[in-house]
């Protein structure tokens, strides 16, 4: 009977393995691994990052563990001292909370394995590790100066509007400082009328927003900090009837932020002025840099920006090569 | 009617003695990992087994408060909201970033008011339970949403972040306050002992009081038949009070352990443990009908789920991989349960 | 009249189970239009017999023939066909539908042209059936607004309706009424005329003397004795199906009741179910409260024992002053209660004898932060085991549902001697269990009496009230309509102080 059970057992767990699409022996000796642990994959920047990872890895010949912590700290501390205890050789980490992550951090130290903190980084400790981060505040700033070239073009006065992410997260806060930055340079032109917390929450966001727009109807002026709003804010302009191209008079100056394939999307459609990009590709390349370099014994600093850039209608034929989102775009409409 | 031979309990042979057994489920255990242990060998190894030590104690613990609350034919769904709030009340209190008692001098204030939140919102439960005369899993359901919620909106008070950091060294150093820390071979395993010792003092604690106190037999009655219960006059309704309470209290001793090893009030910490602590209390063979439970077998449950899960960690499993294998189990469990008293045991 | 060619033919019926043999040869006949008495404690193979007849089981031995025709009956449905009509202990009829729903489910009259069902034809055939069972409801009403007795009359009507030829009546009368049980036998008369026969269950003896012509008594799957009724006496019964003579079923009290009252219930009452009643309980007197289904008599222990509330009134229990009782005060103060409802109130079912015996008395195995003394718990449940009689002594591994009705009757009352109760209620102690656990009971009950405990007792058998009480209070509709001494007993008089108001009594 052990024997049936055991085939048994033994042979299910092979079906789940193949039909999960992992090869078996995740690691074989002598194989070297990298561990990526994220917290979740919310929105399609996380699953790009997460696809982007993993090619790159595999491009270089490195095995990967996977695991998803679905925002649950506690679990994700111990997908770190798994991953420890399979000796790989980095842990690329996206924690939910900035504060819980750093017993994790000292776990890692503790065990020489370097670790790399992919997009956010973690609360100030005396704990080593190397966070990658996009220059936030520039990409937005860059990109918000643009749509206020354009606004300023017009001739017109304009009330701006800004979608606001969750203050407890400091991507966020930078985003709003590169767009207050911007607009400041701009008061003759630009008031801004409307500061929306989202809370990174899509149903708050197109409530707040469609308050803001009822408050105020003639904004004509608007930024997100993140495009996974976009669908929210096209049906809040749609509703309020502001919903149109560029050269329109109805037209909203609009300005995004990441890279979304949609972002690309409405800026191919004239739907978006401009768009700050955090450079994936780059990025990425940091941050298995980074752990190459620990392994080596390099001194690498704790944060490692992301410049970014901004992609606007003026440049978007020569860098949207760059832009993650296009990429994606492409992928998914083809010819 | 049928007539005595049905009376007589069916023998089922080895194997049924084996399915009845209560050891089933740890030789189940057992049986997983040497199947699982070609796929992933360092499953053996000394550090594997000390971090599934160290990982099972949280569980665990939360796992025996909702076995008091199953066992009275109840279920608690509001732990992950008491593991969330007594972490943030707890942090607020003793936090060197503007906390009330900041400092070591905070530390057992703060411990004893996570408990207190712990075993308020269980008394709450269970007084809306007996008093209110309303079903358990509505209640909970209930008091689940309003205490997470509480919870995230209570740490916007305290902090401008997500969640409240700069707990003082005490209890941070709590979880690991004496570790053990033993070469075996190649391997080193190392076990924060403190969180180990509370889990086995719950443990032990629970097992005593369910299966050689008169608590115990109150519990089981409850559980089995209300109205039985009630007419041989065991007090019902503060029996599910308390085992609600005991629950509650549980799970805030589960957020004091997390809270420490994260060395953070978070107020979503726990948030998708539930699925893990009924499932690991039902894979034990607790019946969700009430009546019937035992501490040994959320023991070995839960002991199979932190081996279900570190497998398939060290594989490199996606999360809906888990999720869907995790399910499977907990379903397979609670056909089992009904198989095994059907097919092996009596009619 | 046994001239007559038997209508069903019974013969060397063998059945075992699990390699356990219930059934060694069983033989009886049933007659046109007699009903056959079939007689025996539980689990002597009147079940078996009368499950193989309807088609529920199949014999390993034995031939059965129906009218002269050889009868092999492969499933119920098939003995339904043939003529067998099988009424259940537990009635098979669907709530949610009307009477005639029920009448005519497995076979609703089509319409002659069209798919569907002809009401109309429904409707007749329905009126007529219920007029042959006395029962004068329109065929509308719903199953779910009946008494067991009326869905008991509908199960009959549907016999009839099938043209039954034998119908099988596995205890009809447990759970009605004396006036329902009178209309059941004058149906049974009706059916008898017509040359149906009948197989006719009972633990109630003097039924099974009153109704059946022939009797045949089972003990441990073999027939004992079998012949016409006039064959036999109680007496003889009793002692084919216990395999001893027992002289009397009601056995002698040695001790009279003591002056002093152990319980005063003064003027309690509760809108709608109890009107200002008093009264009291001696020590070591047997107090019997008659009462139909409904009367207010089973209330009446709940609302003393603490389960339901009252409005007025308080209980008093030796010294102690209950005005508003829980169980658990009511059982600190000495009292203890045996309720209708066996399994739903009085055991837990899938616990061990031991666990159920303690369940009452907890404290008294309990040391310092409540620990159990285990061994105390098992050497006490075996204790109590022997005291009552109990037909196994392995207490930690039976488990209470494993074990016949008497014997789970049994274990309730073990578990309230081991509280020694200076009062102990009993609602409906012996329903549903043979005489020998019958007996059992009573004894045990005498025995509690005769050291001084007072015992309030409920039963809807007049001559169980009668065999055992010093006293009997009537009750009809929450009020008390008379209290009988013993001398005073009297079959006729207290069935008319439990089905009269008290005003007509007075009067």
């Amino acid at each position: 009977m052990s024997m049936n059970r055991r085939d048994f057992t033994v042979g299910t767990l092979m079906g789940l393995a193949a039909m999960s699409g992992l090869t078996v022996a995740v690691r074989a000796e002598g194989d070297k691994t990298i561990a990526v642990l994220f917290d979740g994959l919310y929105s399609e920047f996380w699953v790009a990052g997460i696809k982007i990872i993993r090619a790159d890895l595999e491009k270089r010949g490195f095995k990967i563990m996977e695991a998803i912590s679905d925002k649950d700290d506690n679990k994700q501390f111990e997908q770190v001292k798994a991953a420890i205890a399979q000796k790989v050789e980095g842990i690329i980490i996206v924690q939910t909370d900035s504060n819980a992550v750093i017993p994790a951090i000292k776990a890692a130290n503790a065990a020489n394995v370097p670790m790399v903190h992919f997009n956010r980084p973690p609360a100030q400790s005396e704990a080593f590790s190397v966070a990658i981060q996009a220059d936030n505040q520039k990409i937005a700033r860059d990109a918000v100066l643009y749509s206020c070239e354009v606004a300023k073009a017009s001739g017109k006065k304009h009330q701006a509007a800004i979608l606001i992410g969750n203050l407890g997260d400091p991507n966020a806060i930078q985003r709003r400082d590169g767009f207050d930055e911007a607009v400041g340079q701009y008061k003759d032109v630009i008031d801004v009328v409307a500061r929306i917390p989202t809370e990174w929450d899509a149903d708050k966001a197109f409530a707040g927003l469609t308050n803001a727009l009822q408050a105020n109807p003639d904004i004509s002026f608007l930024f997100t900090s993140s495009d996974f709003l976009i669908p929210q804010i096209q049906q809040a302009l749609e509703a309020a009837d502001k919903w149109a191209p560029i050269g329109d008079d109805k037209h909203v100056i609009f300005t995004g932020f990441d890279g979304f394939p949609a972002a690309y999307g409405l800026m191919k459609d004239k739907f978006m002025d401009a768009c700050g990009v955090q450079n994936l590709f780059y990025e990425t390349t940091l941050a298995i840099q980074a752990i190459l370099d620990l392994k080596a014994g390099q001194k690498v600093e704790k944060l490692l920006l992301d410049p970014g850039f901004a992609i606007t209608q003026a440049n978007m034929e020569e860098k949207k090569g760059e832009m993650w989102g296009y990429v994606l775009w492409k992928e998914a409409n083809p010819g | 009617m049928v007539p005595d031979a049905g009376r007589q309990a069916r023998r089922g042979g080895f194997a049924g003695r084996l399915v009845r057994s209560e050891y089933f489920v740890l030789l189940l255990c057992a049986l997983y990992a040497l199947a699982a242990y070609p796929f992933v060998p360092v499953l053996f190894s000394a550090e594997v087994a000390g971090n599934m030590i160290a990982d099972m104690s949280p569980l665990l613990i939360v796992a025996v408060g909702q076995t008091f609350v199953l066992v009275i034919a109840g279920i608690d769904l509001s732990i992950t909201a008491v593991i969330a709030l007594s972490a943030v009340v707890g942090a607020s209190i003793m936090t060197q970033a503007g906390g009330y008692l900041p400092g070591n001098g905070g530390v057992l204030p703060a411990i004893l008011a996570m408990l207190g939140v712990g075993g308020a919102v269980g008394l709450l439960n269970g007084l809306s339970v007996t008093r209110l005369n309303m079903p358990p899993f509505l209640v909970t359901l209930a008091t689940r949403m309003f205490f997470a919620g509480l919870a995230i909106w209570y740490t916007t008070f305290h902090t401008t972040s997500s969640s409240i950091a700069d707990l003082p060294p005490l209890f941070t150093g709590l979880y690991d306050f004496v570790v053990l820390t033993l070469p075996i071979g190649e391997s080193v395993l190392t076990l924060p002992l403190l969180p180990v010792l509370i889990a086995v003092i719950v443990v032990i604690g629970a097992h005593v009081t369910l299966s050689r106190t008169m608590l115990g037999r109150w519990i089981y009655a409850v559980g089995a038949n209300r109205r039985t219960a009630r007419v041989s006059g065991i007090p019902v309704e503060s029996t599910i009070i308390l085992a609600f309470t005991i629950c509650g209290v549980c799970a805030a001793l589960t957020g004091i352990l997390m809270s420490s090893r994260l060395q953070t009030g978070s107020p979503i910490l726990g948030e998708n443990v539930l699925l893990d602590v009924i499932g690991a209390v039902v894979i034990g063979g607790t019946s969700l009908f009430g009546g019937k439970g035992k501490i040994v077998w959320t023991l070995s449950g839960v002991l199979f789920l932190v081996l279900l899960d570190t497998t398939l960690k060290l594989l490199g499993a996606s999360l809906f991989l888990i999720f869907i294998i995790k399910g499977a189990v907990i379903l397979a469990a609670a056909t089992l349960d009904t198989l095994r008293n059907r097919i092996f045991v009596e009619h | 009249m046994s001239e007559a060619r038997p209508l069903l033919s019974v013969s060397g019926l063998a059945k075992s189970f699990f390699g356990v043999r219930v059934l060694h040869g069983v033989d009886f006949d049933v007659f046109p239009g007699e009903a056959l008495g079939l007689v025996g404690e539980n689990g002597s193979g009147k079940s078996t017999c009368v499950n193989i007849i309807g088609g529920v089981l199949k014999p390993d031995a034995g031939e059965m023939s129906l009218n002269g025709a050889p009868y092999h009956p492969l499933s119920p449905k098939g003995a339904a066909s043939a003529g067998i009509a099988f009424i259940h202990q537990e009635l098979n009829l669907f709530g949610n539908l009307s009477i005639e729903e029920n009448l005519f489910i497995e076979r609703l009259p089509k319409h002659r042209m069209l798919p569907l069902i002809d009401r109309r034809a429904v409707r007749a055939r329905a009126v007529q059936l219920l007029r042959e069972v006395e029962l004068d409801l329109p065929p509308t009403t719903p199953v779910a607004r009946l008494s067991q007795g009326e869905r008991q009359l509908i199960e009959i009507a549907k016999a009839i309706s099938m043209n039954a030829k034998v119908v099988i009546f596995d205890e009809p009368t447990t759970s009605l009424t004396r006036h329902e049980v009178d209309r059941l036998f004058t149906i049974i008369a009706r059916l008898k005329a017509r040359g149906i026969g009948m197989i006719y269950i009972s633990h109630a003896l003097d039924d099974v003397m009153a109704v059946c012509e022939r009797i045949t008594v089972l003990r441990d799957g073999a027939v004992l004795g079998g012949g016409p009724r006039d064959e036999f006496s109680l007496a003889r019964i009793i002692s084919l199906m216990v395999g001893r003579a027992i002289d009397t079923i009601y056995p002698e009290r040695m001790v009279p009741p003591r002056a002093d009252p152990v319980l005063r219930v003064e003027g309690l009452a509760q809108p709608g179910v109890a009107k200002d009643i008093t009264f009291d309980i001696k020590e070591g007197e047997v107090v019997g409260l008659g009462g139909l289904m409904g009367s207010g008599r089973s209330e009446l222990a709940r609302m003393i024992f603490g389960l339901d509330a009252f409005s007025r009134g308080r209980i008093i229990v030796g010294d102690k002053v209950l005005a508003n009782p829980t169980p658990r005060e009511a059982i600190d103060a000495g009292m203890a209660f045996l309720t209708e409802d066996r399994r739903g109130e009085g055991l837990l079912m899938d616990f061990s004898i031991a666990e159920n015996t303690i369940l009452a008395a907890l404290g008294r195995f309990a040391r310092a932060a409540g620990m159990l003394e285990w061994r105390k718990v098992v050497t006490e449940s075996k204790t109590m085991a022997g005291r009552v009689h109990l037909s196994t002594d392995r207490v930690v591994e039976t488990r209470a549902k494993h074990l016949s009705g008497g014997n789970q009757q049994k274990i309730v009352i073990g578990k309230w001697l081991m509280r020694m109760p200076k009062l102990f209620i009993l609602d409906e102690p012996t329903r549903g269990i043979d005489v020998g656990a019958k007996q059992e009971v009573y004894r045990i009950i005498n025995a509690l009496v005769e050291a001084g405990s007072a015992v309030l007792l409920i039963s809807s058998e007049i001559e169980e009230l009668m065999g055992l009480s010093d006293r009997i209070l009537t009750i009809y509709r929450g009020e008390l309509t008379g209290s009988f001494a013993r001398a005073a007993f009297d079959r006729e008089i207290l069935m008319g102080a439990v089905t009269r108001p008290p005003r007509a009594e007075a009067g």
